[in-house]
């Protein structure tokens, strides 16, 4: 793995279960790689003395959350998005120029292949080469981003919409960024999709790869992290910081079948500027 | 954790997933290579078809209406083009007839993205190349797929 990357794994409150990092093993990584922990973790020992000190490394949540808008007045910091968005300084500090952020609860990465009009996985144990390839992608003028697409995205099989798009104009949960193409997430939580609605609408490019996925421990089956969050605000809040930052492109709806529940629906041809051939700009 | 927690989170997995079945409908991407280029149709639309305004209006009368400072009312009117909803595929359509000075303008606007020598396209195709030759190996590591 190239000398100038590192994997940065955002992990707070469960020193015993970075599942990640075992699974980079299996997939056999070979990079760097550090835990990101924020100055609010009161398992902080716990993490320096099963990791190394050189392994953890600390951000000052209050600090961090004065360098971006979480679009609201809450006091709240129980959310990613400081460490997503102190992860640009860190790489900075570490003279690095490229780096990727994960999650903690990934139990494996997996290639998505159709074969005879079934989607077949092919589990990835040759991860560094595929980093490279994102990071080879990453390379590409305007993308800002680029992301593996999760286990979620395929339900549906080949129908799926991710898996016949291919190559979408989003970015969640993995991160592969270069340092001197810094962004800001914004929004306290639902913090990457108002990043890549807000960003997207600007012309920015936030990509996930359909090709190559995550997969994620089920939100509540590991305590600790973001679970708490979520339980106590409900997707309804978590949708309405979607609404704050895009309100013309970002609608409250509801969605299901038998379940109806509300949630954020982004009406993408309101907020996408299209990609478009060269051939069309006249000379 | 009550039932109704339980279900919301549960539901969560599903959301990003209908959210997008929007995006399949609304686009027009070249589906035989699935590279986000969007295809020209040929439309030519007008100027005033290209942003809907519905909502801006409406809050640009209310705002008219009430009895808020004028200085209140300057930082309104700006807030209510917030609401302006810009149409990328007519906007697109329109760029491709627009003349040179207009599309230039509109770049910079960020209104249209410009794949310059297909290097998203061929970004994007040597990534699924380079993603097969791993996938042989992995094949060849793990035995048949789905085994681990």
């Amino acid at each position: 793995m190239r000398n100038n990357f590192a994997v940065f794994i955002l992990t707070h409150g469960r020193p015993d279960r970075v599942l990640t990092l075992d699974t980079l093993k299996k997939c056999n990584y070979t990079g760097k790689w550090y835990l990101v922990i924020d100055n609010e973790d009161n398992k902080a020992n716990e993490y320096y003395e099963k990791y190394g000190k050189d392994k953890v490394l600390m951000f000052d949540k209050l600090a961090v959350s004065k360098t971006f808008d979480t679009c609201d007045t809450f006091d709240d910091r129980r959310t990613i998005v400081y460490a997503r968005n102190v992860c640009f300084e860190l790489a900075k500090q570490l003279k690095l120029d490229y780096f990727l952020e994960l999650d903690d609860d990934y139990t494996e990465f997996r290639f998505r292949v159709e074969k005879e009009g079934v989607l077949r996985t092919i589990y990835c144990r040759h991860i560094d080469e595929v980093f490279e390839a994102m990071l080879e992608f990453l390379d590409i003028p305007n993308i800002s981003t680029v992301a593996l697409a999760q286990t979620g995205d395929f339900i549906g099989g080949t129908e799926s919409n991710v898996f016949k798009q291919k190559l979408c104009r989003k970015a969640m949960n993995s991160f592969f960024c270069k340092t001197n193409k810094p962004f800001k997430f914004i929004g306290r939580i639902n913090e990457d999709v108002n990043t890549y609605v807000n960003l997207g609408t600007k012309g920015k490019l936030l990509f996930t790869v359909a090709e190559c996925s995550l997969d994620q421990l089920a939100t509540q089956s590991n305590g600790g992290g973001m679970t708490d969050i979520y339980l106590d605000s409900g997707t309804y809040v978590k949708s309405i910081y979607s609404v704050i930052t895009n309100p013309s492109c970002v609608k409250i709806g509801l969605m299901g079948q038998s379940n109806k529940r509300i949630h954020h629906k982004i009406l993408w041809n309101f907020c996408l500027p299209k990609i478009i051939n060269e051939k069309y700009k006249k000379n | 954790m009550s039932e109704y927690k339980n279900n919301q989170i549960k539901m969560n997995l599903f959301d990003e997933i209908e959210a997008d079945e929007e995006l399949i409908k609304e686009n027009n991407y070249t589906s035989k290579i699935n590279i986000p280029q969007y295809e020209i149709k040929g439309l030519q639309p007008n100027l005033n078809e290209l942003v809907n305004m519905q909502k801006y209006y409406e809050l640009k009368m209310k705002i008219q209406q009430s009895k808020v400072s004028e200085e209140e009312k300057k930082f309104l009117y700006m807030a209510a083009t917030r609401h302006l909803q810009f149409n990328y595929s007519l906007i697109a359509e329109y760029y491709a007839h627009a003349d040179k000075e207009m599309q230039e303008l509109m770049e910079q606007s960020a209104l249209v993205i410009i794949d310059f020598e297909d290097a998203i396209r061929n970004g994007y195709t040597q990534l699924l190349d380079r993603f097969k030759e791993i996938e042989e190996k992995d094949i060849l590591y793990n035995g048949d797929e789905d085994e681990k």
